[in-house]
């Protein structure tokens, strides 16, 4: 008895190490976050601190008395250049100097004069060797990128995929989100593409172009998408899968149903749901659940309006509302279209006296006359019912006293035989 | 639909009693079980289409193996219910044109009186139901409703099928009303079946005559009065004779077989009459995804400020040139922190070195720490062998200061 209380104990105890390992492990594996809006892991930077101390007692200006100087450089194995001035201003403007981080946090190994011999191939090697040292304050980011479609080219063995510096940069790290709200301030919204542009030019020039662009730089205007939008952050996903093109209209939804955002400027919020209602929405919206890689025919949003270069609807040359150009967008997939095709399309409309009548009244016929056709149906088939139950009930009734006369008026020939009839009856 | 062939013919005045009549004949029940059959397949592969955003939809289609293969199921399904209607209408013009059976489902005044005699019986007003014939107006608004029912879904489904041949004759709008029309017919003849079929001939008496072909002498009582009394007293059809059918079949078949040969290519462009769409949609983005600023993005080295000499200050002096020139490559460690005791912050500064004594002896570049430390090379901050010479040359010139 004893004994066996024991053990239970050293179970429970067991269990309850158990557990608490395991909400240790789900706690930080849901704390891995989507894409976007992730909070800077900022408890991981002091538990790093803690793990590997670090000399603070040199300081900056330690360092900036030779990298703070113009001209400072050091040669790599292939005979680059490599630059080893900071601006001073640039690291003190940064999220990081605001905030006090001293170089040697980052730069670990250099803590010592002479530094470590430290020796790269090329200027890029020098970056990825020094880009692993984020990971130590912001691990949550940092696992988000593994999932990326630049570190699949990374691990691909494309060196050029983007690591953390090179949209971030080593030494100008600047402030991104609010840190109240977690949001993006509008500034980092600008910045974004701009971000993005160092190594996808081609792609930002078509988006300086289209609605969104030309709108965000133009007029400085952060209600439209930046890359990131579309895009995600950390985990970008790669855009030329079939999933994320069955999944794409979901991400033109997040604003283009969002009332706040469309009214401003007179957009319909409609664009999904008569998107859904037609026979491409529908395909799409019934493959993603069930298919969501399947290689569909079906347009989604991006298929007609463009990618990067969306243009302002009524643009001359791109816009949908010009006729023209939409049966030019329709004969890409339908080579044979001809001109009334594309009123085959009704252009997110949702049917209505004024706009595709003959649709509205094709509705509306049928949400007369089904009411009206089952409704009659349904009052002609109760009163069936009703009447055929009332009829087999007096049936029965007069059925049943027609054997009770009968049996009153029959002799009993036989005391417990004709008990065991009326029991019968009385059963039915 | 009027086969009384194998009806017992009223040959003793009619008087002749049997417990069962022959009700269809074979060709009936299988073109009903083949119409019940596609068009259970057409609905439960249509309605999902028609409520897209219903979970229960995406379950259904999930059974026939998802939206693109339940579409071919519903496409092969119309084939199928198609293929059957033409049949059923070539069969009714042979019943018609060469046996001569009296058409007795279209409706006629006579059923509007025996609703309303029906409606007094329900209210009580009335003690027994109409007295029906073959087919009572329950019956036969059902099968106009089909019939009704069969054009409207071909002619939208045509529509959709094919929106090119469509719209190359008629206005774009007409395939989505087509869908419109498609959709809410479906969900019509549906609730039309669950409502209507199934009360009048599964829930209030199972009626299996479809299946057996039979109906019973009670069931013809109680359900086709009138038809019973019409074979009792041998007011009935008779089959004409040998000789007739045979003239009238030989008119008959060539015209069917003209129709049936119209109908099946009617049905084979129905399917085949366009290709809609191509079958790969090309690459929504083109350009090249990675094309980088040019010069790259990566920092360039920054280049050493060049020093603007004074007016009345000598080039190859202190102030002229080595001032700068330490300050860039060796102020770091012998500028403010001056390692090793030396600072090279200043001319004088610089003469008197550090703790090992002075870094530069006017005239004497051998004798100079300097010189010596720097010609060992890889000193940090190493000055380069061109750098190192014109410093050895102004120290054997005396150093000198302005």
């Amino acid at each position: 008895m004893h004994h066996s209380r024991a053990i239970m104990r050293t179970l429970f105890g067991a269990l309850a190490v158990l557990f608490a390992i395991w909400s240790l492990v789900v706690s930080v594996v849901s704390a891995a976050p989507f894409s976007q809006d992730v909070e800077p892991t900022q408890g991981a930077s002091e538990s790093a601190q803690e793990e590997t101390p670090i000399n603070l007692s040199i300081g900056d200006d330690t360092c900036l008395e030779c990298h703070g100087q113009p001209g400072l450089t050091m040669e790599l194995e292939n005979g680059e250049v490599l630059d080893l001035f900071v601006p001073p201003q640039e690291h003190a403007g940064s999220v990081h100097g605001e905030k006090g981080y001293a170089c040697v946090q980052c730069h670990t190994t250099v803590g010592d004069y002479p530094h470590t011999k430290f020796s790269a191939l090329d200027q890029r090697d020098v970056t990825l060797q020094l880009n692993a040292v984020c990971q130590r304050c912001h691990p949550g980011e940092f696992e988000l990128t593994q999932d990326s479609a630049h570190a699949t080219a990374f691990n691909a063995g494309n060196h050029e995929a983007a690591v953390c510096s090179d949209c971030h940069t080593a030494h100008d790290v600047r402030r991104l989100t609010n840190p109240d709200t977690g949001e993006l301030t509008p500034d980092a919204r600008l910045w974004i593409p701009q971000t993005c542009a160092r190594c996808h030019s081609a792609i930002y020039n078509k988006y300086l172009d289209s609605v969104h662009g030309a709108t965000l730089i133009g007029t400085e205007n952060t209600d439209v998408p930046t890359c990131i939008d579309c895009h995600g952050v950390h985990n970008i996903e790669d855009p030329t899968t079939a999933a994320f093109r069955l999944n794409s209209p979901q991400i033109c939804a997040n604003c283009h149903t969002n009332p706040e955002i469309m009214d401003k400027y007179g957009v319909s919020t409609n664009v999904l749901n008569t998107y859904v209602a037609d026979f491409h929405g529908t395909s799409v919206v019934l493959f993603e659940p069930e298919t969501p890689d399947a290689e569909i025919n079906k347009p989604v949003c991006f298929d007609c309006h463009g990618v990067h270069e969306i243009a302002w609807v009524d643009d001359p040359i791109k816009g949908l509302h010009v006729r023209q150009n939409l049966l030019t967008r329709c004969q890409v997939c339908h080579p044979d279209a001809t001109d009334n095709f594309p009123d085959a399309w009704l252009s997110h409309y949702i049917p209505s006296p004024d706009n595709n009548a003959l649709v509205y009244y094709v509705d509306l016929f049928y949400k007369i006359l089904i009411p009206v056709v089952i409704g009659g149906m349904a009052v002609l088939v109760s009163m069936d019912a009703g009447r055929t139950l009332l009829d087999r009930y007096r049936s029965r009734k007069v059925k049943e006293q027609v054997e009770l006369v009968e049996d009153v008026k029959q002799p009993l020939p036989d005391q417990s035989k004709s008990g065991a009839e009326e029991s019968e009856v009385e059963h039915e | 639909m009027n086969n009384l062939d194998s009806l017992p013919q009223a040959s003793e005045k009619g008087k002749i009693k049997r417990e069962t009549f022959i009700r269809f004949d074979i060709l009936q029940r299988i073109e009903h079980i083949v119409m019940l059959t596609s068009f259970t397949i057409l609905a439960v592969t249509g309605l999902p289409q028609r409520f897209p955003t219903s979970p229960l939809s995406a379950s259904i289609l999930r059974v026939f193996g998802g939206i693109e293969s339940a579409r071919q199921i519903h496409h092969i399904s119309a084939i199928v219910l198609g293929t059957v209607s033409i049949i059923h209408v070539l069969d009714q013009m042979y019943r018609v044109s060469v046996l001569r059976i009296p058409i007795t489902i279209l409706p006629l005044i006579e059923d509007l009186k025996h609703l309303y005699q029906d409606i007094l019986y329900f209210l009580g007003l009335r003690k027994h139901k109409a007295y029906y014939g073959r087919y009572n107006y329950a019956e036969k608004a059902e099968y106009l409703a089909v019939v009704w029912g069969i054009l409207i879904m071909g002619l939208t489904g045509f529509f959709m099928w094919n929106p090119i041949a469509t719209t190359s004759w008629l206005p774009g709008q007409f395939i989505p009303a087509a869908k419109a029309a498609h959709g809410g017919e479906a969900i019509l003849a549906v609730l039309a079946v669950i409502v209507w079929h199934f009360y009048h001939v599964h829930l209030r008496h199972f009626n299996r005559s479809m299946f057996t072909g039979q109906i019973t002498h009670q069931e013809m009582e109680e359900e086709h009065p009138a038809e019973l009394a019409q074979i009792e007293i041998g007011e009935t059809w008779h089959r004409p004779t040998g000789v007739d059918i045979q003239k009238r079949q030989r008119i008959f078949f060539p015209i069917a077989l003209v129709l049936t040969l119209a109908a099946a290519f009617f049905l084979y462009k129905f399917v085949t009459i366009e290709t809609t769409a191509i079958t790969t949609v090309p690459k929504g983005e083109t350009v090249a995804v990675f094309v980088p600023l040019t010069p790259t993005p990566r920092p360039t080295p920054s280049p050493s400020p060049t020093p603007v000499p004074k007016e009345g200050v000598l080039p190859e002096s202190w102030k002229g040139n080595y001032e700068a020139l330490f300050r860039n490559r060796c102020g770091g460690c012998h500028g403010i922190t001056s390692v090793g005791g030396l600072t090279l912050a200043t001319y004088p500064d610089a003469l008197r070195g550090g703790d090992n004594g002075a870094a530069i002896i006017p005239g004497n570049p051998d004798a100079s720490l300097l010189v010596q430390v720097q010609s060992v090379g890889n000193h940090p901050g190493q000055l380069t062998i061109e750098e190192l010479n014109n410093v050895i040359e102004w120290i054997m010139a005396g150093a000198i200061e302005e």
